[in-house]
């Protein structure tokens, strides 16, 4: 459906974007995911083609974007990461304009305002000025722009960045939502809405893309062992001495407790190997209770860690 | 392209602009009648127009400094150039706004006419010939505001540039009196015109073998020329320059003459600077 190739965007010196290749199939969630600076907006104007390409090519449909640019740009509904917004317009006249540039018929337009509007929730905003909007709903209205020429791929520039949370449950569950019909691209800095949303990740850092899997495989294959978190009602002492006689306990790491009496520790074990039960049941048989367990998500910034150090490695070998 | 020409239509008059444009152009074309022509009594109403053209040199950038430098500011460019629409329809849509608001404006001032005509003699076929002027001259101001506008990102900045555009196109006539006329001025000038020429070839192409043969066709013509006909080269310097003098053109219209020469001369210019704003938002995609 959409198909990058070697593509590669040099500001002077500076490379943005660093031979980047991949290929998007129909249907598809992607989530682009980077630090800030990654390449990751760069790629998407490429992709979108409000950039041109320093080599490389992007083709959609078999298309490419330089050689078929309004074929293509009819395929595409972008939101940048500013919504591109005329803030002295109302919501219903920027949406016309924005059918009108995208080449909704007319007789359509109208029908076609209401249904994207409903869609995203901004019905009852539609007479007002753009300019007095909150955030968020400038964020939906810009949603609603990228919709309403009913294009098969939306490319969404961190759509919910800056919004508050009941807002980011909401845009994305839209966007889940918009995934069942549409090809989604979407970019983030954050890794839990990523794999809440995406069912596949493309991992970019310094223009390069460093990985491409599911959200739950990259976690895996990232995540060196699984971490968990306790608190439990004993001694350090105590604690330590029943856990280290568990074998697939690698190592513990203790916290200072905010409850009196209590201990709170990290505890790692291999890759792979549940060990929930095997903690919950010496701990118990030792008569020091349970009082939370969870299991720690890896942070972006640990994943950016090990993809760096690993690369290094590599290149040490 | 019907499509921007009317957000940029509505957009003049939901933001202050239009009405400062008006406004402006308006206020200063009033007090020139009031103090030109009815303190003093005096029906000459060619000389009035010939004031109008001096407002057009700080009115014209108002009407484009925001055209492309607003879109750029407000990141909406990235919806105009990621949907189904071609460079030249944007160019196009907005000059033809501006264009718009300029001949509405222009067409309240045909009430002075009608006042002068009432009460005093009217030269109708001058006033006339200088309206029709006053069409093609104002499309070539706009073109050269539009892309102006197209390089900034900034409407102060945008205004500012356009202004000493305009100006500098105002003053080549009395600059271009001045320049030499001899033969061997004409020759090196016209020297000088290969050698930039040469130099932009490079800058953007690169290609050395280009460039090369540019400079021996150039060389070649210039020899030739100088061999055939001297003539070319006497105020060569001064024709040159004076192609871009806008003004001069005018004059012709003003005294109720209507000469296709000046009216091909502004559409292309016109036509000119428009393709260049066109080449120039195609090439910022590349930077």
């Amino acid at each position: 459906m959409i198909e990058a190739k070697d593509l590669v965007k040099r500001y002077g010196p500076h490379t943005a974007v660093d031979h980047a290749t991949f290929k998007i199939e129909r249907g598809e969630i992607v989530g682009f995911l980077g630090p800030n600076g990654a390449g990751k907006t760069t790629t998407m104007n490429m992709l979108t083609g409000y950039l041109s390409s320093t080599e490389g090519t992007v083709t959609v449909d078999g298309m490419n974007i330089l050689e078929h640019p309004l074929e293509v740009k009819k395929r595409i509904g972008y939101l940048p990461e500013n919504p591109p917004l005329y803030p002295e317009m109302t919501v219903r006249e920027y949406l016309q304009f924005a059918g009108e540039i995208k080449k909704v018929p007319k007789q359509e337009l109208g029908k076609r305002i209401d249904e994207v509007m409903h869609t995203v929730g901004i019905t009852d905003v539609a007479g007002r000025l753009v300019k007095n909007l909150s955030k968020g709903y400038k964020q939906r209205v810009g949603l609603a722009q990228a919709m309403i020429g009913k294009p098969d791929i939306l490319i969404l520039d961190e759509p919910t960045a800056g919004l508050d949370p009941k807002q980011i449950l909401e845009i994305r569950s839209l966007i889940k939502d918009l995934g069942k019909t549409h090809t989604v691209i979407l970019s983030s800095h954050i890794l839990p809405e990523v794999s809440a949303v995406c069912r596949r990740v493309l991992i970019i850092n310094q223009g390069k893309i460093v990985a491409d899997d599911t959200p739950e495989n990259l976690a895996k294959r990232l995540l060196g062992g699984s971490q968990l978190q306790l608190r439990v009602d004993g001694s350090v002492q105590q604690v330590e001495e029943v856990l280290r006689k568990i074998p697939t306990v690698k190592n513990l790491s203790f916290k200072e407790s905010q409850e009196p009496g209590t201990v709170e520790l990290i505890v790692e074990s291999d890759k792979d190997k549940d060990i929930r039960r095997d903690i919950s049941k010496a701990l118990g048989s030792a008569g020091l209770p349970i009082l939370m367990m969870r299991s720690l998500d890896m942070t972006l910034e640990e994943i950016f860690l090990h993809l760096t150090t690993k690369e290094e490695e590599v290149a040490k070998v | 392209m019907m499509a921007i020409l009317k957000r940029e239509l509505k957009s003049y008059f939901l933001t202050p602009i239009g009405y400062i444009y008006m406004g402006f152009f308006l206020l200063v074309a009033g007090v020139f009648f009031t103090f030109g022509n009815l303190i003093t009594r005096s029906s000459q109403y060619t000389g009035f127009l010939g004031g109008i053209l001096f407002i057009y040199l700080f009115a014209v950038p108002l009407l484009t400094m925001r055209l492309f430098s607003e879109e750029k500011r407000q990141r909406t460019d990235q919806l105009l150039l990621t949907s189904p629409i071609s460079i030249p329809e944007i160019v196009l849509g907005k000059f033809l706004a501006a264009f718009i608001v300029y001949l509405i404006t222009l067409a309240i001032t045909v009430m002075y006419a009608l006042v002068v005509g009432f009460f005093g003699d009217l030269s109708f076929w001058e006033t006339l010939g200088a309206y029709i002027g006053f069409i093609f001259l104002g499309a070539s101001y706009i073109s050269v505001g539009v892309f102006v506008s197209a390089g900034t990102e900034n409407q102060l900045t945008s205004a500012l540039v356009s202004f000493f555009s305009l100006l500098l196109i105002w003053l080549i006539d009395p600059i271009s009196n001045s320049l030499p006329v001899e033969l061997v001025a004409g020759v090196i000038f016209a020297g000088l015109l290969v050698l930039s020429l040469c130099g932009y070839i490079y800058l953007n192409t690169k290609n050395l073998y280009i460039t090369v043969a540019v400079l021996l066709i150039g060389a070649i013509i210039i020899a030739a020329a100088y061999f055939i006909e001297k003539g070319v080269f006497i105020g060569f310097m001064r024709k040159f320059f004076s192609w871009f003098s806008l003004n001069k053109r005018y004059e012709n219209f003003s005294m109720g003459l209507l000469k296709v020469d000046s009216l091909v001369y502004y559409l292309s210019f016109t036509g000119l600077f428009l393709f260049l704003t066109v080449r120039l938002i195609e090439k910022q995609r590349w930077v």
